[in-house]
């Protein structure tokens, strides 16, 4: 089979452009097939940037990867340029420990992590297990997002039990979770677990704007990218003039920005952005703010116009 | 219920089974080859040949797709999906 020259030297290119790509259906983000979501799942425990193509998105390139390399499926994994395979043979490669060469990782040492479960949250966890089948799992990926569920009990995994409760936990996870504390607080809508990872880098990147150098930037014209992180129902009763409602289509377009890109973020008080801050503070972006106290704090000081809620 | 009219009835399993082997034979002109038939459009290779020597699993399943490759191109392609491909050496 021979592929179209337009069509192979785009090909070469995107296998060009980054050290790791993945030709899928969807994506990252968003995968759109079980295999390039298995595919994605890995890479993100592994990697906290990689390339991905959307085959979806153009029929001639959907042909042309499968003929260019000799492989008729979708997903594709290319690293340095060169065909790895695609999810089958990804997945044998992480449990045969040889994706790290592959990917230029060291081999993680796997060792059963230390981990403390606080009084609140065991108890906390002890009341969702007795309604949950199978133990905790928890997961830490490649940028630090922390997971925790009740499911079967898998495969491949290290089990442990801390303070009672019986927690699962995959190898790699397991080599980014010693010292870890996991932390309940009691809320009316039921408890809220708050993950400390002494592991996690810290995001000095995110800074803090106070609602007056938010309001002096916007009154000086300046350039910045404002993001409402809050649901389109809270946005009804209140918004920040020229602030654009965070969607999943805008954060895949935010992350293709340049990394110097100014971002800022609010949220009601100031969590919700601060965690889309962190996230995009963790993907390289470098002028990164949240806005400190949120759309409260602007109706408050700035703007009384502006509902309270 | 709309019906498609077919100007040629779909080649028979039996008939794309000897189609793989005979274009793997004839890419790799050493190779005894086995084609179980599976579900409609799906397939069982398993390949001997003194080719894949020195090659991994990779490349050496590349060079079996490379050879049957116009059996799996396009829409109403004959070959969905290779379920499982067997390699061996002489």
């Amino acid at each position: 089979m021979q592929v179209e020259p337009a069509t192979r030297s785009r090909i070469e290119g995107l296998i060009a452009s980054e050290r790791v790509v993945v030709f899928m259906k969807g994506v990252r983000g968003a995968p759109q097939c079980g295999f390039s979501a298995t595919v994605c799942r890995i890479l993100d425990g592994l990697l906290p940037e990689y390339a991905t193509v959307n085959v979806l998105a153009d029929p001639a390139l959907r042909d042309g990867i499968k003929a260019f390399s000799s492989w008729p499926t979708i997903p594709q994994l290319y690293v340095n340029g060169e065909f790895v395979g695609g999810c089958d043979i990804l997945q044998e490669m992480l449990a045969d420990g040889s994706l790290f060469e592959t990917l230029g990782l060291p081999k993680p040492e796997i060792a059963v992590p230390n981990i403390t479960i606080s009084d609140a949250a065991a108890q906390a966890l002890r009341l969702l297990a007795s309604r949950s089948a199978g133990p905790l799992h928890l997961s830490i990926d490649a940028q630090f997002q922390h997971g925790i569920y009740f499911g079967p009990s898998e495969p491949g995994v290290l089990s442990l039990t801390v303070s009672g409760i019986a927690v699962e936990i995959d190898p790699l996870s397991a080599a980014r979770a010693n010292g870890l504390t996991l932390d309940a607080e009691a809320r009316a809508e039921g408890p809220a677990f708050k993950i400390d990872n002494p592991n996690a880098p810290k995001n000095a990147e995110v800074r803090q704007m106070s609602v007056t150098e938010l309001a002096q930037r916007i009154a000086a014209s300046e350039r910045l990218g404002l993001f409402d992180v809050r649901t389109p129902d809270e946005r009804a009763i209140a918004h920040i003039e020229g602030a654009r409602l965070l969607d999943s289509n805008l954060v895949e377009r935010l992350e293709r920005l340049d990394k110097g890109a100014l971002l800022v973020f609010h949220c009601h008080h100031g969590g919700r952005s601060q965690r889309a801050a962190e996230h995009f503070a963790a993907l390289g972006f470098t002028n990164v703010w949240n806005v400190a106290g949120g759309i409260d704090a602007w109706s408050q000081e700035i703007d009384p116009n502006v509902p309270r809620y | 219920m709309a019906l498609k009219i077919l100007s040629s009835p779909p080649p028979e399993p039996e008939e794309i089974a000897r189609d793989l082997a005979a274009a793997i034979s004839k890419a790799l002109p050493d190779a005894s080859v086995d084609v179980q038939i599976g579900s409609p459009g799906h397939f069982e290779l398993a390949v001997t040949s003194s080719a894949f020597a020195g090659l991994n699993r990779v490349k050496q399943q590349q060079t079996v797709y490379a050879a049957i490759a116009h059996l799996m191109a396009g829409d109403s392609a004959p070959v969905h999906a290779i379920d499982r491909m067997t390699i061996r050496t002489p």
